[in-house]
C-alpha cells in the first residue's frame, strides 16, 4: 500500500457463473460485449468530432477522403489497436492467468 | 464524470469513458428492461406449458422455475450478458478514479472541515469486517466495501458512487436517493406527529439514502455506520459537499456502541439481504435496544418471497445464484413479522408500506399512498422498471 499504488481491482474475486454447456460461448458472450461497447466509443466519439469540425467550418468532406496518415501517427494508431485488441479479448487472457497461482489478480488491460 | 454524481467529490472522465460508461447504462437497460420481458415471453410460451405436461401442474415457486428455465438458451444469454454487464459498469468507471485517486484524498480532507456542514467521522482500524463483507466481491463490485488501497483511501466508496450511478440507470434519482427520498416523505406525511430527534442509518454506504432525512427532519441529528472505512471516508466528504450533517461510525450494526433507548428511527436500506441470517436477528434485536420507546424501526428491502408470486420470486432470486450476493434468498425466504417478533417487537406494532417512488410518480402520489396502501406487491415493486415502488418493514417499539 502506497500512494503511488494507485491501482483499484479490475476482476471479480472467486469463480464466475457460467452458463452454456459449450465450450467456449460464456467468453464469447464476453467478448462480443466488449466489442459492442467499443464500437460503441467509436460511434460517439465520431458523431463528437464530426459535429465539432463542421460546426467550426474546419473540415471538407474531400479533405477528410483524402487524408493520409504519417509514420509516426500510424506507430501510435498500431499500438493503441494492440490495447484494443487486449481489452476486447480480455476475459481468455483473464482465464490464462487466473489458473496461474503466481497471480492473485490478472493484470487489467491498458486503458487509454 | 458519471450522470449522477456531481457533488465535490466528482472524478473527470474523458470523451471515451463517458461513452464506455454510456454504452453500460444502455446495455442494462437493454437486459433489465427488454430482455427481462423477452424471459417473461418465453416463460409464459414454452417453460410454463411445457411444465405443466410433465408435471400436469404449475411451478410450486422460483425454486423449481429456475431448475427448469436454467437450461433455456434465452435465460442464458440474459443472465451471462448482465453478468458481464454488472462487471462492466464497474469496470467503465475505475480509469476515471484511478487517476484522481490523490486528488479525492485532497478534496475529502478539505470538506472535512468545510463550514457548509458539521458532520463527523469516527473510522475504527481495529473493527473485524465481517466475512460476508471481507470474503466476497459482493454484487460483482472488485475489492468490495472494505479494500484500503493506501492510508486514508476512499476510492472503493467512489466506485460504488460512480458505479451505481451507471447501474441504476437513473431509477435512484439524480442524487442517487430515491429511496431515502421516497420513504422519508412518506413517514413524515404518514406520522405528522412523528418528529425523530435522532437517526441512525445502518449499513449506509456512502450515505445515498441517509442525507434524504435530513430534508423532512432538518433539526434531527443523523447518524450511519457501516464496517467498511472507505465509503464512510467517501460518505463523510459527500454529505459535507452537500451541506448535510451526519454523523458517520465505523461499526458493525449487530453490536454498535450507542446507548440504550437513544434513537427515535433506526433506518436501513438495501442492507439486510447483504447479511446472513444470524447477522439479521442480531440486527433486529440491536435495533430494539438502540430505540426509545414509541421509537420507529424500519428497513427497505426487497419483498418477502410470500408476497411474491412464483416468477417473481424466481426473477429476484437471479441475484443469488448469479450476483453473488449468497444470502439474498435467505432474507427473501424469511418472515419480516416473524423476524420483528422474534426479536422482541410486539406483534400489532408490526409495519410494512410499499411506497410509489418519488422521481417516477412524484410527491402527489406518495401523499395518496398513505391512504391506499392496500399491500399488494407486484412485478414493479423493488425492481428497475416503469413503475418501480420500493417495499420496506419494521415495527414501533
Ligand atoms: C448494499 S449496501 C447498502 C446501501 C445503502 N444503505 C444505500 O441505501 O445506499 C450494504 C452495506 O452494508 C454494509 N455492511 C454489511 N454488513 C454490515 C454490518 N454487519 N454492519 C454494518 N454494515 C454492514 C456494507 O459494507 C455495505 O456498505
Amino acid at each position: 500500500m502506497s500512494e503511488n499504488d494507485n491501482k483499484l481491482r479490475y476482476s471479480v474475486r472467486g469463480k464466475k457463473s457460467r452458463f452454456f454447456e459449450s465450450d467456449g460461448v460464456d467468453e464469447l458472450v464476453s467478448i462480443c460485449m466488449s466489442i459492442a461497447q467499443e464500437l460503441w466509443v467509436v460511434k460517439e466519439e465520431l458523431a463528437l468530432l464530426k459535429n465539432l469540425t463542421l460546426e467550426k467550418g474546419l473540415l471538407t468532406k474531400k479533405e477528410l477522403e483524402n487524408f493520409k496518415f504519417t509514420v509516426k501517427q500510424k506507430t501510435e494508431l498500431d499500438n493503441e489497436n494492440k490495447d484494443f485488441i487486449d481489452r476486447v479479448f480480455f476475459t481468455l487472457r483473464e482465464s490464462v492467468e487466473s489458473v496461474d497461482s503466481n497471480h492473485d489478480e490478472p493484470n487489467p488491460p491498458p486503458i487509454p | 464524470m458519471t450522470r449522477y454524481v456531481q457533488h465535490g467529490l466528482k472524478v473527470k472522465s474523458k470523451p471515451d469513458e463517458i461513452a464506455r460508461q454510456n454504452f453500460m447504462l444502455n446495455m442494462r437497460s437493454y437486459v433489465m428492461l427488454d430482455m427481462a420481458m423477452g424471459m417473461k415471453k418465453i416463460y409464459d410460451n414454452n417453460i410454463e406449458p411445457n411444465f405443466k405436461k410433465l408435471n400436469k401442474r404449475k411451478p410450486k415457486n422460483g425454486d423449481e422455475i429456475h431448475k427448469t428455465i436454467k437450461k433455456d438458451t434465452y435465460f442464458k444469454f440474459y443472465s451471462s450478458i448482465r453478468c458481464n454487464a454488472q462487471e462492466m459498469v464497474f469496470r467503465s468507471v475505475i480509469p476515471p478514479i484511478e487517476r484522481s485517486m490523490i486528488d479525492l484524498k485532497k478534496k475529502a480532507k478539505k470538506l472535512s472541515t468545510s463550514k457548509k456542514a458539521n458532520g463527523s467521522l469516527k473510522i475504527d482500524k481495529k473493527l473485524t469486517i465481517p466475512k460476508s463483507v471481507s470474503a466476497l466481491d459482493v454484487h460483482l463490485m472488485p475489492g468490495c466495501y472494505h479494500s484500503e488501497h493506501s492510508e486514508n483511501d476512499l476510492t472503493q466508496g467512489a466506485l460504488y458512487d460512480n458505479g451505481v450511478s451507471v447501474f441504476s440507470m437513473g431509477f435512484f434519482g439524480e442524487k442517487l436517493d430515491d429511496i431515502g427520498s421516497s420513504i422519508s416523505l412518506f413517514i413524515k406525511k404518514k406520522y405528522p406527529k412523528f418528529k425523530p430527534v435522532r437517526i441512525l442509518d445502518l449499513g449506509c454506504t456512502v450515505g445515498h439514502n441517509t442525507l434524504p432525512w435530513n430534508k423532512v427532519y432538518p433539526k434531527a441529528e443523523i447518524h450511519a455506520v457501516d464496517v467498511g472505512a472507505p465509503v464512510l471516508r467517501y460518505g463523510h466528504a459527500r454529505a459535507q459537499s452537500e451541506g448535510i450533517s451526519v454523523h458517520f461510525h465505523q461499526q458493525n450494526a449487530e453490536k454498535t456502541n450507542f446507548e440504550n433507548n437513544s434513537f427515535d428511527l433506526v433506518f436501513s436500506s438495501m442492507f439486510l439481504h447483504e447479511v446472513p441470517k444470524k447477522g439479521i436477528k442480531q440486527i433486529i434485536r440491536e435495533a430494539k435496544r438502540l430505540l426509545k420507546p414509541g421509537g420507529l424501526m424500519l428497513h427497505m428491502e426487497l419483498p418477502p418471497n410470500k408476497m411474491l408470486d412464483a416468477y417473481n420470486s424466481f426473477y429476484l432470486d437471479w441475484d443469488s445464484y448469479y450476483n453473488k450476493e449468497p444470502y439474498y434468498k435467505t432474507f427473501r425466504d424469511m418472515i419480516p413479522e416473524k423476524v420483528c417478533s422474534e426479536a422482541g417487537f410486539s406483534k400489532n406494532k408490526f409495519v410494512q408500506f410499499i411506497i410509489p417512488s418519488i422521481g417516477q410518480f412524484g410527491e402527489e402520489e406518495i401523499i395518496k399512498s398513505v391512504n391506499s396502501q392496500n399491500g399488494n406487491v407486484d412485478d414493479r415493486t423493488g425492481r428497475f422498471t416503469k413503475g418501480i415502488h420500493w417495499y420496506c418493514f419494521g415495527s414501533w417499539k
